[in-house]
């Protein structure tokens, strides 16, 4: 009979985060700001302080206080990005908390820039959006990480958790393996936080690490998921170097010279949205392309963008290089002279559906979930992918609003109920953990292309019907297939293993999710249901796992109790 | 493939990349005290290697043009 000590190295705390980004850094801060005597152990399957996307985004913090109007702020979400479909009393929290939690960041090292009367610095991203954005150096996390230090938080890194242990139906640890050694690691805790971010396939630049591994760790465990037809996020891309073009959502131009954003998108909006991009595979499939972004005419680039960098709104010297490393070089090395760029829409996913209450508690006790883990499964943006869901800035506010919410109930969790892992469980798991190291078979790389090859295309992900759907659900359960063949050589590898099966989950969640909703809504197009349907589908969608298949089930939005009604 | 170069001679041995890498690109050899470029297949050209070298001794060279994409039309 196993024991846990048997098994590897193991690790007892009170309260066990994976994920060392900044969702993940402000749970564990939060957690002993709460109760500095309790234990928290941070995994990051890198290194804390340097993963996650919020060091390698815009670096933009959106907030609001009394005088923007948060039902103004309520109003225009559901209007303009969510479609009735957030949860409107999480989203109004959301709000209400974003001032004070960017204070708490400020506390946390988190540099804010203030004017000479000492409030922060805003921008909107257009005039009439009702909230506001500060900006961040990418240096946030490392400041986080450092505080957290300071206040006791312990971190091991370079370790990939992939399962959860539970004592009867409650989680109370997790299982994975050192990245370095591919030894089995096991944590003994008294609840833990999914903080690992979302699904995004392995494919754009800046968001490559989001593989899913959190998610699917969650699904094993037994936990629901919400949301997950919405996760098929995309950003333009210059067609050369696959690198973002910020702005040609507002600026497509086709072979003949036609503007054809504008016919979708009459103003400047938010951020990208799938019909612009069903208007630009319309043209493609119509022989009209190659489809130009008019960077003479690019607004967001020529004009939003700049003031956001400008130095009197932030000195950032992290990001400035950062940006002129990555979107500055790549501009530069493009082959295409002239202002007409050639670009496609570069698949991205932010499939983020565990499904969590206000507390970001999942349907399993002992769990939790934050970031971007969680946001789509929140419901707080409602029918787009999340974060940051069609509303700049969201992403680093959900995670600092997710992780402040999560820490005092995951505390309260953990002291609540002490479980013990069972062991002969986790020697199962180690077993299937480490199956693929050693043994010959299929290499991840092969099947992460697959996956890509199925997600990508316009007509699968982004305008679907039942057809496509359908044909790209078969092919993913034809991959599903080659999953317990997957060999690996190395831990590095193993690691490759495990993300191709969370996309795997991810992407036939998002397959079945989407069959099941016959409408179209918010970010979700259906070519052969075009319109919006109330009547039937002001409603969450949600995966349960039901004997190793996936049920589905639905939750009306309780829009009577709401502000905002269709 | 991106290829990241190292000049081994002017490296110092502080494993800043090795820590910034947050895709893993990036083993340690201890015996050598440099990074070895283990899984350069995986580099997204985040360039945090190269920006954070104190001693500015990496370079990320993008390989823009030959970076597999999956259909989108």
């Amino acid at each position: 009979m196993a024991t846990l000590g048997s098994l590897g190295t193991v690790h007892t705390t009170d309260l066990l985060i994976v994920g060392g980004g900044i969702a993940g850094l402000a749970t564990a801060i939060v957690a002993k700001e709460t109760d500095p005597e309790v234990d928290v152990l941070v995994l990051d399957k890198v290194v804390s302080g340097w993963g996650g996307k919020a060091n390698k985004g815009g670096g933009n913090y959106a907030y609001m206080v009394e005088e923007d109007g948060f039902d103004r702020f309520l109003d225009f979400h559901v209007h303009n990005v969510g479609d009735f479909l957030e949860d409107q009393e999480l989203l109004l929290a959301y709000g209400k908390e974003s001032r004070p939690n960017l204070e708490r960041l400020e506390s946390w090292g988190v540099h804010i820039y203030r004017d000479d009367a000492g409030e922060p610095k805003f921008i909107r991203w257009m005039p009439q959006h009702p909230w506001r954005m500060c900006v961040m150096d990418q240096d946030m996390t490392l400041n986080m990480h450092r505080h957290a230090i300071k206040l006791g938080v312990r971190f091991a890194d370079r370790v990939e958790v992939i399962d959860l242990l539970k004592d009867g139906e409650r989680v109370c640890g997790a299982i994975g393996f050192g990245m370095l050694d591919g030894e089995c690691v096991v944590v003994k805790a008294g609840a833990v936080v999914l903080a690992g971010g979302n699904q995004c396939y392995k494919l754009m630049r800046r968001w490559s690490s989001a593989r899913g591994e959190g998610i699917a760790a969650a699904w094993r465990a037994g936990a629901a998921m919400r949301n997950a037809e919405f996760g098929s996020f995309i950003n333009w891309v210059f067609s050369d170097t696959k690198e973002v073009c910020q702005g040609a959502e507002d600026c497509l131009y086709n072979a003949k010279g036609e503007q054809i954003s504008r016919a979708v998108r009459p103003a400047i909006e938010s951020d990208v949205h799938s019909k612009e991009v069903v208007a630009w595979w319309r043209e493609m499939k119509a022989g009209n392309g190659p489809v130009c972004a008019n960077m003479a005419e690019n607004y967001v680039n020529n004009v939003v963008a700049p003031a956001f960098h400008d130095d009197k709104l932030a000195f950032r010297p992290v990001s400035m290089k950062f940006w002129g490393l990555t979107i500055g070089r790549a501009m530069a090395a493009s082959t295409v002279q002239g202002p007409m760029q050639p670009v496609l829409p570069g698949f991205i996913g932010e499939q983020s559906p565990v499904m969590v209450d206000h507390d970001m508690a999942t349907t399993v006790p002992g769990l939790f979930a934050v970031g971007d883990t969680s946001a789509g499964g929140s419901s707080l943006a409602g029918a787009v992918p999340a974060p940051p869901g069609r509303m700049r800035g969201s992403g680093l506010g959900f995670a600092t609003f997710s992780g402040a919410r999560c820490a005092p109930a995951a505390l309260a969790a953990a002291k609540a109920a002490a479980g013990e892992p069972d062991a002969a469980l986790a020697e199962e798991l180690k077993a299937r953990i480490l199956a693929p190291l050693g043994r010959s078979g299929t290499a991840a790389p092969e099947l992460v292309r697959r996956i890509q090859d199925v997600m990508s295309p316009v007509g699968n992900s982004i305008l679907k019907n039942d057809e496509r759907l359908n044909a790209a659900l078969d092919e993913v359960l034809a991959i599903k297939e080659q999953l317990p063949h997957l060999a690996a050589v190395d831990p590095h590898y193993l690691a490759a293993c495990h993300e191709v099966e969370a996309m795997a989950l991810c992407a036939e969640m998002f397959f079945r999710t989407s069959l099941a909703r016959k409408e179209s809504r918010g970010w979700h197009l259906r070519e052969d249901y075009p319109e919006r349907n109330d009547a039937e589908f002001v409603k969450w969608i949600e995966v349960h796992d039901a004997g190793g298949e996936m049920a589905l089930s639905t939750t009306p939005v309780p829009i009577e109790r709401y502000p905002f009604r269709p | 493939m991106n290829a990241i170069n190292i000049d081994r001679e002017v490296c110092t041995g502080c494993q800043t990349c090795f820590e910034a890498c947050f895709v893993d690109v990036f083993r340690w050899d201890a015996d050598e005290a440099r990074p070895i470029v283990a899984y350069p297949e995986d580099c997204t050209e985040c360039n945090k290697c190269q920006l954070e070298c104190p001693e500015q001794c990496i370079e990320v060279v993008p390989d823009y043009f030959g970076t597999y994409w999956p259909p989108v039309v």
